[in-house]
Order: C-alpha cells, then sequence, then structure tokens
C-alpha cells in the first residue's frame, strides 16, 4: 500500500531516508509487520474502509524524530504518532488515514526524571505505566503515579487523549495533570512549553505556564505535532485510604445525593473517586438484581410505582454513593464524618464505613484491592467475563461512546430517559438504568460499549447507530470527550458553534503549523487543506 | 529493549517446540528431552488448562499458574526478561490473557506463532486457546 498522493519513487525514498534515519530493522514495511498496526477493535474489521498503515518506523531519539519527521515532511508522507499504541476502544495504533507511515515511539522508553521532593516525573512517549511503576517501586520512592484502567499504555498517550485515572482529583484528569512538553513540529523543528522554553530552566515540571499563551492543550487530541517528551505531576504516598457508603431511600433522592457529593469533592473533602449505584436496580459491582425488579422494569420502567413501592417495602435504599479519602489517618476520618453530616441533610440517609488501609498496603491487602486506585497498573480487568446476549463476542471488542452530561442528579436521569428512547428507536438492547462514571468532579461521563463483531453487516449497522447516539446525545447538548478515528468526523460536527468556527480555527492552525498536513491527517476532526471536504 | 538480532538468537532456541504444540496441544514433546519454553502458562479456573500445566510440569518445564489476570506473570517476571531477552512461552488459556501477552510480545519483536482453539471452554462459554508465543523468524530479506 502507499500512502494517498504518493508515488512509489518518493514513498521508496522516503523509507531509504527513514531507514538511514532509525537504522533499517526499525522500518517497517512487511505486511506481518505492518498488520500489528491495525486497530484490534477496527468497526470496519475485515472492511476495505478499515484504516490501514502502509508501513511504521520507529525512532529511538529526539533528533531521529526530527529527521523522520523532516524526511516525511519533504515528501509529503502522512505519519501517525502512537505512544505504546493501546487507546483499545478508542482506536488502537491504526491512523485515521489510510496509507499513513506510524511513527511507533515505543523506543523512546526513557524515565529522565523522577523527583520525590516535588512529586513529579519526566518521560519519553514509550514508557508505559507498568515501566513508571517500577522504576518508582525499585528506587522505594513515595510517590504514585495516577494510572488508567487497563494500566498497561503511556501516560503520555493517555494525557494526550484526555484520559483519567483513579487517584485524587487533582490527579485523575492526566492532561490537567502534566506540566511541560517538548515537541517536534511537522518540519523537523523542536519546541519545548512552558518553563521548558528557557534554557537551563530549573522549573519546567514546577510552573505550566511558561510566558505568553499556553499551547499544550494544542497538542492533545490534535495533530499539530509530536510529543516527545513531557512532565508529569505525581501524587506524593498518602498515610492512609478509607472509604463509606451512603444509601439513600427514595429515587428522587439521586438529585440532593449528587450535590451533597460535588459539593464535598469541589470543596476537597472528598478526595478519591466516588461510586455512584443503585440497590434495587444493580450493575457493575453491585449484588445482582431481582428477578421480579427486572419485571418490574419491563413493564413500567425505572419510574414505575410499582417499583418504587417494592424498594420501600423491602427497605432497599434507591442509591447509594461510596466516597473515598486519601491522607493522614485523623484527617480521613473527620472528613467522612463531616461529608456523613452533610448527607445527613437528606431524609433517611444511612452509613456504613467501608475499607480502611495503612498505606503502603501489605502483600495481604495489596491482592484484594482495586488496584488502579492505589496508583498500581494492572491487567485484571481482561480476565472479567463481558459475554451477554448484548455482546455474544466480547473477545471482538468494542468501542465507546462517551458522552459528557452535567453533574448533575436531574441530569443523570434525563440522560437515561433519552438513551432509553435511544435504544427503543434504533433497536438496541433496553438499558433499564445507567450510572455514570466519576472520573471528573466538575462534570459526569457515561461509558457505553458498542460491541465489534466480526460479522460486515453487524458492524455497519451498529456504525449507522452509534453515529445516530452522537447526534441524539448532541441535540441534548451532552458531547463525546473522545472516540475511535471512525467517527472522529461525525463527532467534531456536533461541536458546531457558530458554523463550526472552533473546526474552523483548528484548520486555520493546521495549515500553518502543518501546512503539507503530514501528521495524523484526520484525528479528532482535523484533516489537512488537500484532503478537506474529501474525508470529513 | 532488545534489537531485532538478539530476537532472532533467541529464536532459534525455541524454533523447534512451537511445531510439536500445534499438532497436540496437550502432549509432552516428543523425544524431548529438555523443555526450552522459559515459562508454561495455565489458568487455575479450567481443569482442562490446569491438566495442561501439570502434564508439563511432569515434563521439568517451569510452569506458572495464572487465575485470568496475567499482570503478576507480566510484572514480576516477563516484563523483565524480555527486556534481557525475548524467549517463547507456552499456554492454555482463555482469550483474554493470550490477548495481552500476545501485544505485549508484539513489543519485544516476538509473536504467537501457534494459536489452536481446544474443545474445553471458559467461563464466557468462548474456547480455550493453546498458543506459543516466540521470538519471530527472521523475515527473508533479514537472513541475507
Amino acid at each position: 500500500m502507499l500512502p494517498p498522493g504518493v508515488n512509489q519513487k518518493d514513498f521508496s525514498d522516503a523509507l531509504k531516508q527513514f531507514e538511514e534515519a532509525v537504522g533499517k530493522e526499525w522500518v517497517f514495511t512487511s505486511d506481518e509487520d505492518v498488520a500489528l498496526y491495525r486497530d484490534a477493535y477496527s468497526p470496519f474489521w475485515g472492511e476495505p474502509e478499515e484504516r490501514v498503515a502502509s508501513a511504521a518506523v520507529a525512532p529511538y531519539t529526539v533528533e531521529q524524530v526530527q529527521a523522520v519527521m523532516k524526511t516525511a515532511n519533504e515528501y509529503k508522507i502522512p505519519v501517525y504518532p502512537i505512544s505504546t499504541g493501546k487507546n483499545l476502544g478508542y482506536g488502537g495504533s491504526a491512523p485515521n488515514l489510510s496509507g499513513s507511515v506510524v511513527l511507533d515511539l515505543k523506543r523512546m522508553n526513557r524515565i529522565l526524571d523522577v523527583s520525590e521532593r516535588n512529586h513529579s516525573a519526566l518521560v519519553e512517549p514509550g514508557v508505559s505505566y507498568f515501566d513508571l511503576y517500577r522504576y518508582i517501586q525499585e528506587r522505594k520512592l513515595k510517590v504514585w503515579v495516577d494510572v488508567p484502567d487497563p494500566g498497561w499504555g503511556s501516560p503520555i498517550g493517555n494525557a494526550l487523549d484526555h484520559g483519567g485515572g483513579y487517584l485524587r482529583s487533582e490527579f485523575r484528569v492526566h492532561f490537567d495533570s502534566h506540566c511541560g512538553m517538548e515537541v517536534v513540529l511537522a518540519n523537523g523543528d523542536l519546541l519545548r512549553t512552558g518553563m521548558g522554553a528557557m534554557p537551563g530552566a530549573q522549573t519546567w515540571q514546577q510552573y505550566k505556564f511558561g510566558f505568553g499563551p499556553w499551547i499544550d492543550g494544542m497538542f492533545s487530541q490534535s495533530n499539530f505535532g509530536v510529543v516527545t517528551k513531557m512532565g508529569l505531576w505525581l501524587m506524593p504516598e498518602p498515610d492512609a485510604y478509607l472509604t463509606g457508603t451512603v444509601t439513600v431511600p427514595k429515587y428522587d433522592d439521586l438529585i440532593p445525593m449528587v450535590d451533597v457529593l460535588t459539593f464535598l469533592e469541589n470543596s476537597g473533602i472528598s478526595n478519591g473517586m466516588p461510586n455512584l449505584g443503585s440497590p434495587i436496580l444493580g450493575g457493575f459491582m453491585m449484588p445482582p438484581r431481582a428477578p421480579e425488579v427486572t419485571a418490574m422494569l419491563e413493564r413500567g420502567g425505572v419510574q414505575s410505582a410499582e417499583l418504587h413501592k417494592y424498594a420501600q417495602d423491602k427497605g432497599i435504599p434507591f442509591w447509594n454513593c461510596t466516597v473515598k479519602f486519601y491522607g493522614p489517618e485523623k484527617a480521613i476520618r473527620a472528613q467522612w464524618e463531616y461529608a456523613q453530616e452533610k448527607f445527613s441533610a437528606i431524609s433517611g440517609a444511612k452509613f456504613q464505613d467501608g475499607e480502611f488501609y495503612k498505606l503502603p498496603l501489605t502483600p495481604e491487602q495489596f491482592n484484594k484491592v482495586h488496584k488502579p486506585e492505589f496508583g498500581i497498573p494492572s491487567l485484571e480487568m481482561f480476565s472479567i467475563g463481558a459475554r451477554s446476549p448484548y455482546n455474544p463476542t466480547p473477545t471482538n471488542g468494542h468501542i465507546w461512546f462517551s458522552p459528557i452530561i452535567p453533574r448533575t442528579g436531574e441530569a443523570i436521569l434525563e440522560a437515561n430517559k433519552v438513551f432509553s428512547q435511544a435504544a427503543k428507536d434504533y433497536g438496541l438492547p433496553l438499558l433499564s438504568f445507567s450510572l455514570p462514571s466519576t472520573y471528573w468532579t466538575r462534570s459526569f461521563i457515561f461509558l457505553f460499549g458498542f460491541p465489534i463483531t466480526h460479522d460486515v453487516a453487524t458492524n455497519k449497522k451498529n456504525r449507522e447507530t452509534f453515529k445516530k447516539v452522537v447526534r441524539v446525545a448532541a441535540d441534548h447538548g451532552w458531547g463525546e470527550y473522545r472516540t475511535a478515528p471512525a467517527f472522529q468526523d461525525e463527532v467534531m460536527a456536533t461541536y458546531s458553534f457558530n458554523n463550526h468556527a472552533l473546526r474552523r480555527f483548528h484548520e486555520t492552525v493546521k495549515d500553518a503549523v502543518d501546512p503539507n498536513g503530514i501528521i495524523s491527517a484526520g484525528r479528532y476532526g482535523i484533516w489537512p487543506k488537500h484532503l478537506r471536504g474529501t474525508k470529513a | 529493549m532488545a534489537s531485532r538480532r538478539e530476537f532472532l538468537q533467541a529464536g532459534i532456541a525455541a524454533s523447534v517446540l512451537p511445531i510439536a504444540v500445534a499438532r497436540n496441544t496437550l502432549a509432552p514433546i516428543e523425544g524431548g528431552d529438555r523443555v526450552a519454553f522459559y515459562k508454561v502458562i495455565f489458568d487455575g479456573r479450567f481443569p482442562a488448562s490446569v491438566a495442561f500445566g501439570e502434564e508439563w510440569k511432569a515434563r521439568g518445564a517451569a510452569v506458572h499458574a495464572i487465575r485470568g489476570d496475567i499482570t503478576d506473570l507480566w510484572f514480576h517476571d516477563l516484563d523483565l526478561q524480555w527486556k534481557k531477552q525475548p524467549v517463547a512461552i507456552a499456554g492454555l488459556t482463555a482469550h483474554g490473557p493470550l490477548f495481552c501477552l500476545e501485544r505485549l510480545a508484539w513489543d519485544h519483536g516476538m509473536r504467537v506463532i501457534s494459536r489452536v482453539e481446544q474443545p474445553s471452554r471458559d467461563g464466557d462459554g468462548q474456547p480455550l486457546i493453546s498458543w506459543v508465543i516466540s521470538p519471530k523468524e527472521p523475515a527473508p530479506k533479514e537472513r541475507a
């Protein structure tokens, strides 16, 4: 396969120059090698539209990245940088534009600094969460890295894609907790952001903004440069960890319960990632739902008077919320006590103490906890069975529909109504009720998995349905936070204020910083000028 | 990360074994006095996989039990070993552990060179898979 718009001679010449830059053994052109960059969860699996690479090149140093970019720019070869290339459910390693050369940065796996005094790190894109965790453990440093789940990806890649984790709120938004980056531009030029722009600066990982416009955000979910270093803020290892659960009895209690939770989080009282649940409706990590409840849900939905009476008669609370605390034991016990005071404003609220660990964990505790909540990367989720009537072939993967909704109980109820109706309209399995995830403290996010099959017709139907629910969400003011390349144009199109002013601005920047349009064409809906309108 | 040359050298030691495994996944290697797999992985949740592990252990192989999750195996063993030198492993597991190990192995220039669905099933009703991960064979152009 040739990159689009590139003739065989130019491609061959460019590959030769890539080989001169990085070494022959690190330029991959065989079908077998290039196939490794397919998206294992591609919604186009086996179809002509599946996005596939033409080759891959794996530099070892930033100088080699610069050399590769200069060559790519000269020959107008589209390149698609990846860090460790996991990103399952959001596109894997596969490019938006078929025929792109994957710029595989896995060999750039140096941990350049971890400061225990300032709780920060400086890493390259090929460093994985496991690598950074090992580095910290081997040196017995008292810092934690906030890891996603699963944790085999790259801190840089995850931050750039706006991924989230499980520790204290100020670390859970991984892009928010980065500090400074180094970027290779399309022409091979090298820049550093924040304090890194000052030669000899002592504070690259301590002060984000440097001087002048803060441009780091322009390199996240974008295609304006190749990030080759990033600073990360780490969490000081806390003394202890505590959880507590509040239950509230009535359907409408969700609204004040969420309000109290939001107050506690935005006040810094509850600083761990909370969980919302429903003892009556069941769900993930909850006891199984009673069969009679399922029958009532099918008859009358979640607002059924019959269901509410059943819950009251049985004394089963409608909702619960587990709040989590990191810090000194005295402080977090006081924080939990204060949280109970605030939740007590809801009539019928009851409380239960949860887990308490003095840290570090003992080996026995280590084996039973949800590891990401302790800064420990894990692959455990791949061992969880996921087969269901809705997803008969979970091994083929999934794509995530992940809209951001307001952080209110009303929004949870409204979103459930809207998505249940969409499920009926589009023939999806009905979800009785879903509760959002709480990675961010200022908004909620729903994560709905759409199954991938290896059946072309089914995948086609699912893709069309996915696009419809993106539109349904947008019609209610709820936008996707991230999506697979197959849907990035559709999602970007929903951010359409003032005749797509944001996308037009992205395109203006793209044309200025990458006039040949070689970096990640189409990523997050940003197409270079020569492809604009033909792809989007 | 090991160089491609190191991958190829490691491949020589393991190259005869996977073929035997592909022919008969549960049987010990016919006529083999030494086991060149660095580790043989089995899943303690599934009787067929346990039997597989026991059979290999009886033949002198170093076996490692998992219960679906390969994190411990990866972090405390394979990651360290494969950074030094990629070496072959084999197993009989559900899809999930193989999916993870295969992708982690790619980063060390290794490939799944045998993958056979077995009659026994995992907790999702999917077939267990016997497999071999090995340093990849040299491509023709690299032999020259």
